[in-house]
């Protein structure tokens, strides 16, 4: 899991350009949207793409990630969870 | 009935931003040539930052410079012109849809590869609800945007509008350009390549802005007029094309103090400005400027900040001038640019004095 | 004193007909042209479009092109609907007349469709088999292959604003005739289908994998169209001269930006609000003398909720009949515009307003429902036309019947 959630946060940085930040400014449990983050929506559909090409996981509505993407635990958790 | 510019921004192959003129002009020696950039942190929030592509960046540093030398913080339009658009993003989104078959493919290059993202870009960060508008038509995609914005002052339908050119070009697509004919194989002195003609020429990019107002205070020169021209045959069609809008302006070549022409040194279509320049302009000042910015759809902006500079200082720099006309006071400059002799523009510029 | 712009021509082509004729009988039958792709090839054909049922072979033989001549899906649409409006308004004389006439396009994707197909070839320095569609693939090529078929122009420009770019080529028009720069002009948009759209509009997963229910609470996302359609567009002089007969006037434009985001619009519509009011201002109008608006009405959740909250604050309790017909022609990009200004104003001139197809729940947040079916007999005097583009660029444009 922690492996899981510090493989997730790099990912994240990449994939979201997310220059000056580094895994450990990432808290597990921080809110990712919002406050935290402040990712928005379109960063919501860069990870959408992110769980299936490295995770094979395919999300068809954007609504679920609103629960799946909360923070990097919840993503984690729910990758253990569908990952075949 | 005339428009004045109030501040510009120019992001080039020179040293350009936040000056009104290039002091220490840079030659190149090979055909491809990327815009000297400035530390974009500078002038735009990391967190708005990260997702912007290349293009986005420089033309929201060289608008917010442009409106902080006019010191109006809201324009009233935001009209852009780019003849390629948004190359980068669409070539990373293209490029990932055919390799991995059309899966996996992310939003932002999307979203950032339609040519209207520049212009909307700029008013999400100016906050500014006005006009706003993109045009994209091959090498005159800036005069189109000017053309537009030149009509919505002079109606009086808005006070003041930000105007800009913005191309860049990705080593993909400066490839695929070669393959059409526009760019030489090698370059040994850019600053030169008028003197040294051959077919193509070296490419440039530039992010060019301008705020125009219509109101001559703290301008830094004054757009009087400008026409643009479609499918002119020969020279006398585009002789004709220019003594009519002087005309139109209650003018003669021999009042044009400084004739600034787009010649790039490819010969295919040098020909053009020089066989116009001896009919129309033998006795004028005659200027370059493709030598410095390179060619890109939108080297015309350059140009009309280029003109403007000389305006401005009263003063063309030397690697510019094509003969040895004594310089007068330049009080009007006019421009013409020509896009493969078939799209024409002209712009009639003046100094403030006059 | 400003110019009158009177509408004299329209040529449309879509997935639901290939000419005004086709298009008008499909709204009247209710007749969609959304469904299964036959023409694109992609993985995605799951995915309901509205296409133009016609190959390039057959659009070429229409247009008596020969076959191995360089043009793209996108002009080649643009040909035939530009094609139709230039005969509809028998736009031949103009130039014997000493009119000078302007041809403006609205285009986003240009020349994709085909760029896509041979881009392993275009970036290969040592092969040459495709490089003249490296040429035809900007949207300024397109607009010129289109021009060039049809006239000797004496302006030709290209607006590109995504999916408010046929809108704003009609207002780009509508500035110069009454600036009195051109006196004759063809505007509109027009946008193919390509890969690239699909997969571009599928990443941002607003997409209905069924068919389209714009304004309905159940409503999943929007259905791609392509097409192209066209205005003539003239002032006064050259309607004498050319002893035309206007199908309508325009009254007035509104453009602004919405500033908010991206690619979302904002959930209380500013932009839209600017730019209707600001057509309205400029028609002379109060908004209880629209008879009808031509919604832009995507079908997906943020567009609606965003656009039917501008209509709301616009129109307050006087709310006109509203629809989208994106439910019959798919949403067609950069031809949304001008497609949807040629529906408009066969609604008005044969007095019909078109449904909102497929719509069957109201939405919660808004107070007013589309127009449910087919009604005719409807008296218009002014319709509203709306088209929203990707980064906030709104534009509305306002037809009014024509009275000598």
């Amino acid at each position: 899991m922690e492996e899981l959630m510090l493989q997730l946060k790099k990912e994240i940085i990449e994939v979201l350009n997310l220059e000056d930040v580094t895994p450990e400014d990432i808290a597990d449990d921080a809110p990712l949207f919002g406050e935290g983050l402040g990712l928005d929506s379109i960063d919501a559909l860069e990870l959408i793409v992110l769980m299936e090409k490295n995770y094979g996981i395919k999300l068809e509505n954007p609504s679920q990630g609103k629960e799946i993407f909360k923070s990097v635990r919840t993503m984690a958790e729910y990758i253990q969870a569908n990952r075949k | 009935m005339a428009i004045y510019i109030k501040g510009m921004g120019n992001i080039s192959i020179q040293d350009t931003l936040g000056k009104n003129f290039i002091d220490a002009p840079v030659s190149y020696s090979e055909p491809y040539i990327r815009c000297i950039e400035p530390n974009f942190k500078d002038f735009i929030n990391p967190l708005q930052l990260r997702r912007m592509s290349r293009i986005i960046k420089r033309a929201i540093a060289s608008s917010l410079t442009a409106v902080e030398q006019s010191g109006i913080a809201v324009p009233e339009a935001i009209i852009s012109g780019t003849g390629l658009g948004c190359i980068e993003d669409t070539e990373k989104f293209l490029s990932a849809m055919i390799e991995n078959e059309e899966k996996f493919l992310q939003p932002t290059y999307f979203i950032q590869s339609t040519h209207n993202t520049i212009s909307s870009q700029i008013a999400i960060y100016l906050k500014c609800h006005s006009y706003n508008n993109t045009y994209t038509h091959r090498g005159v995609s800036f005069e189109m945007a000017l053309w537009d914005a030149y009509l919505l002052l002079l109606s009086g339908q808005i006070k003041s509008a930000l105007v800009g050119g913005y191309d860049e070009l990705t080593p993909t697509y400066f490839q695929q350009l070669k393959k059409l004919g526009f760019w030489r194989d090698s370059v040994q002195d850019s600053l030169n390549i008028v003197n040294t003609p051959g077919i193509g020429t070296f490419s440039g990019e530039g992010s060019l802005s301008f705020m125009f107002a219509d109101n001559a205070e703290n301008a830094l020169a004054r757009l009087d007029g400008m026409s643009l021209g479609y499918k002119l045959n020969n020279d006398e069609d585009v002789c004709r094309f220019i003594t009519q809008f002087l005309e139109e302006h209650h003018l003669t070549p021999q009042d044009i103090d400084l004739f600034m022409t787009g010649k790039s040194g490819d010969e295919v279509y040098d020909g053009l400005y020089d066989n116009v320049s001896k009919m129309l302009f033998p006795q004028t000042l005659q200027a370059v400027y493709k030598n410095l910015s390179g060619e890109f759809f939108t080297a015309s902006a350059f140009g009309l900040w280029s003109a403007t500079s000389c305006i401005k200082n009263n003063e063309v720099p030397e690697c510019q001038k094509i003969n040895n006309i004594p310089t007068k006071p330049l009080s009007k400059v006019l421009l013409y640019n020509q896009y493969q002799n078939k799209n024409h523009s002209l712009i009639l510029l003046s100094s403030c004095g006059c | 004193m400003a110019q009158n712009v009177f509408v004299t021509g329209l040529g449309i082509i879509t997935g639901i007909g290939k000419n005004v004729e086709e298009t008008l009988n499909a709204l009247k039958n209710l007749h969609s042209g959304v469904g299964a792709i036959s023409h694109l090839k992609t993985v995605h054909d799951h995915l309901p479009c509205s296409e133009v049922p016609f190959s390039d072979q057959e659009l070429k033989k229409m247009l008596q092109l020969n076959d191995q001549e360089i043009v793209t899906r996108t002009s080649l649409l643009g040909i035939k609907a530009a094609q139709e409006a230039y005969n509809f308004a028998q736009m031949d004389n103009c130039k014997k007349l000493g009119l000078r006439i302007g041809f403006i396009n609205g285009t986003t994707v240009g020349g994709m469709e085909k760029s896509e197909q041979f881009y392993n070839d275009f970036i290969n320095p040592d092969s040459n088999e495709y490089t003249p569609y490296i040429a035809a693939h900007d949207c300024g090529a397109c607009t010129e292959k289109i021009a060039d078929y049809l006239d000797d122009f004496d302006f030709v420009s290209t607006t590109s604003t995504a999916c408010s770019s046929a809108v704003n080529t009609l207002i780009l028009a509508t500035n110069m005739i009454r600036a009195g720069l051109l006196d004759c002009v063809i505007a509109g948009g027009t946008e193919c289908l390509s890969k690239f759209h699909l997969n571009g509009f599928n990443t941002l997963m607003i997409l209905d994998q069924h068919l389209c229910r714009p304004f309905d609470e159940t409503r999943a996302g929007l259905n791609l169209g392509e097409g192209a359609a066209y205005l003539v567009l003239e002032n006064e002089k050259s309607l004498a001269l050319r002893k035309q007969n206007p199908l309508c006037q325009i009254s007035g434009w509104g453009n602004s930006c919405d500033a908010f985001h991206q690619t979302a619009s904002s959930p209380d519509g500013k932009g839209a609000v600017l730019s209707m009011q600001a057509a309205l201002s400029m028609s002379g109008l109060q908004p209880e003398e629209i008879d009808y608006i031509n919604a832009h009405g995507t079908g997906t959740s943020n567009n609606d909720e965003s656009e039917g909250n501008a209509v709301m604050q616009v129109f307050g309790s006087h709310i006109p009949p509203i629809s989208s017909t994106k439910s019959y022609t798919g949403h067609t990009t950069s031809a949304a515009g001008s497609v949807e200004a040629v529906i408009s104003i066969l609604a008005m001139n044969y007095r019909f307003l078109p449904p909102n197809l497929n719509f069957k729940n109201k939405m919660e947040q808004l107070s007013f429902k589309p127009v449910e079916q087919l009604t005719e007999n409807v008296e218009m005097n002014y319709v509203l036309n709306n088209s929203f583009g990707f980064g906030g660029n709104n534009s509305s444009i306002i037809f009014s019947k024509y009275k000598k």
